[in-house]
């Protein structure tokens, strides 16, 4: 079944290991074996992340068959934080209207006690 | 390996001018939820609530073009005034956990909402996949 580009990306960045290798990957290119070092992992199960990282246009790799250098696709990685953030931007501005409403019950309570 | 098709956790957290009961009412009564919750340009037609451990949360959602999200919650924890923590599946195949905190020092509160995607027991990819695109919808028309 075909999964929409975004949900890729979220599936891809779900996981510790792929965020950490994308991490890397920011200060520059590497192959599986660089990437393969840090993480105490064997080269196999760093080929199958980086298969879902570049499934997810999160990384892309060189041609080299020897090496095959991946390379952050920064492009896709920011389209996914954009998101977060619009997403992050609703609960800021629900958050604004709870402070409007918080203020006025503040003031119903004081006005209240003021009363007795 | 573990897959999630789904969103990473989501931290939020404000600090409000206000005693935590005050802030934790704005969050326990339909009449004071329906005023905020709601990203704008959406508006909330109806919000029931009934709030207690087991309780549901319903409120619907309204878009500009007259097309509702429902969203349909049940209360998995209410422990006044410290924590809220609902659950709730959209989209038939996803289902958002949030857990709300409030904690109080020198008379302000600190809330913190904690939200958490899964799509343990049932992972139907197409649901995942409808609601992305509905939140991609839903943002795309906010950021308009």
């Amino acid at each position: 079944m075909r999964t929409d580009p975004l949900t890729a990306t979220f599936s891809a960045l779900a996981d510790p290991t792929r965020r950490a290798i994308l991490a890397r990957l920011a200060n520059g290119d590497a192959n599986v074996t660089e990437l393969a070092k840090p993480f105490d992992m064997s080269q196999p199960a760093i080929s199958k992340h980086l298969k879902v990282l570049e499934r997810a246009g999160l990384i892309s790799r060189g041609r080299d068959a020897q090496t095959r250098p991946c390379h952050l696709e920064a492009a896709r990685m920011k389209q996914a934080t954009e998101w977060m953030e619009r997403y992050r931007r609703f609960w800021d501005e629900s958050f604004d209207r709870l402070e409007v409403v918080v203020e006025e019950l503040k003031k119903k309570e004081t006005a209240h006690v003021r009363k007795k | 390996m573990s897959e999630r098709n789904s969103p990473p956790d989501l931290h939020m957290t404000r600090t409000f001018d206000a005693p935590r009961r005050v802030v934790f009412d704005a969050w326990s009564k339909a009449e004071h939820v329906a005023r905020w919750f709601t990203p704008k340009p959406l508006s909330t037609p109806k919000c029931e609530i009934d709030f207690r451990t087991g309780g549901t949360f319903y409120l619907v959602m309204r878009m500009p073009d007259g097309v509702e999200f429902p969203m349909n919650a049940t209360y998995t924890e209410v422990t006044p005034p410290e924590r809220i923590s609902f659950s709730a599946t959209i989209h038939g195949g996803i289902e958002v956990k949030t857990t709300v905190t409030f904690t109080e020092h020198d008379g302000k509160t600190t809330l913190d909402v904690h939200q958490t995607y899964s799509t343990d027991g049932d992972p139907v990819r197409g649901a995942v996949q409808g609601w992305t695109a509905t939140l991609n919808q839903l943002a795309e028309v906010l950021a308009s």
